[in-house]
């Protein structure tokens, strides 16, 4: 019991340092964000359901029909859309 | 006797004549002259008066028959200026609204409506700057693109944009959409492209 406790005890404490760099964004805004730069680009994806931030206008986008698109500013300040 | 009575009756029947004679004439066709006189020329009189205008009425009283042909003409030619004045102020009031934007302008806007998310506004950014390069190159003479080209890749660029703002900022959408050719005047004049 002791050791399944610290098991869990760890797991609970490494899940916020695993989790963090992939917050899910739920904001609206953000989603509509990522749905028109998808399209403006060119690449199908209807509309994105659910995004991942990884980071500073880095962002993984699932659409609603099943493609997932890697959207990030480049060094350039160039958005970039890549089919993951 | 007879004399008498010959007198008599010749009397009688000058006086039923005289009678008779100025009788008839003022009983029997004075009243149906008068109700039919009293009809007919009402009509007319109503007809003119709604038709003839106050000034010209008072002008010609007498003659009632001359004046319907010349007022019954006038009213109907009349009304039509009136509405082609009517029609005519409308245009002014279209190219009143109808704000001319300057790149510099567009693009403050731009940056600063809240319709637009900034992924897609850095993205834009991006198409722009592409645009501005390939009309760069035509105007330097270098590369195989055609003004009917960039032309293509304008309007696109200008139906991304206003598909974007025309649910949340309908008034940018509008005005970029009014100053479409304005712009493309711009980019496509070498002398002012320099000048940007």
């Amino acid at each position: 019991m002791s050791a399944r406790t610290k098991i869990w005890a760890l797991v609970l404490a490494a899940t916020p340092l695993v989790a963090g760099p992939s917050l899910a964004a739920d904001d609206p805004a953000v989603l509509k964000d990522l749905t028109a730069v998808i399209a403006l680009q060119g690449q199908p994806c209807g509309q994105v359901v659910t995004a991942a931030k990884q980071g500073e206008n880095d962002y993984i986008a699932s659409c609603q029909d099943g493609s997932r698109y890697h959207v990030f500013v480049n060094a350039q300040g160039r958005v970039v859309v890549q089919k993951q | 006797m007879t004399i008498r009575s010959a007198g008599a009756l010749s009397v009688g029947l000058l006086g039923v004549l005289i009678q008779a004679s100025a009788c008839a004439p003022v009983k029997g066709p004075s009243s149906e002259a008068v109700e039919r006189r009293a009809v007919e020329p009402e009509p007319p009189r109503e007809e003119t008066t709604p038709r003839v205008e106050t000034p010209k009425a008072p002008a010609s009283p007498a003659p009632a028959e001359p004046p319907r042909p010349k007022t019954v003409e006038p009213p109907r030619p009349k009304p039509e200026p009136p509405r082609a004045q009517e029609s005519a102020p409308p245009p002014p009031t279209t190219p009143a609204r109808a704000p001319v934007l300057d790149l510099t302008s567009l693009e403050n806007r731009l940056r600063e409506t809240s319709a637009i998310g900034v992924f897609t506004k850095l993205s834009l950014k991006n198409q722009v700057d592409d645009l501005l390069e390939r009309f760069r190159t035509f105007h330097e003479g270098r590369g195989g693109t055609t003004l009917a080209k960039l032309r293509e890749g304008y309007d696109l660029l200008v139906l991304k944009v206003m598909s974007l703002l025309q649910d949340k900022d309908p008034a940018l959408a509008r005005d970029i959409s009014t100053s479409r050719e304005a712009l493309w005047n711009i980019l496509a004049d070498p002398a002012k492209f320099k000048n940007l």
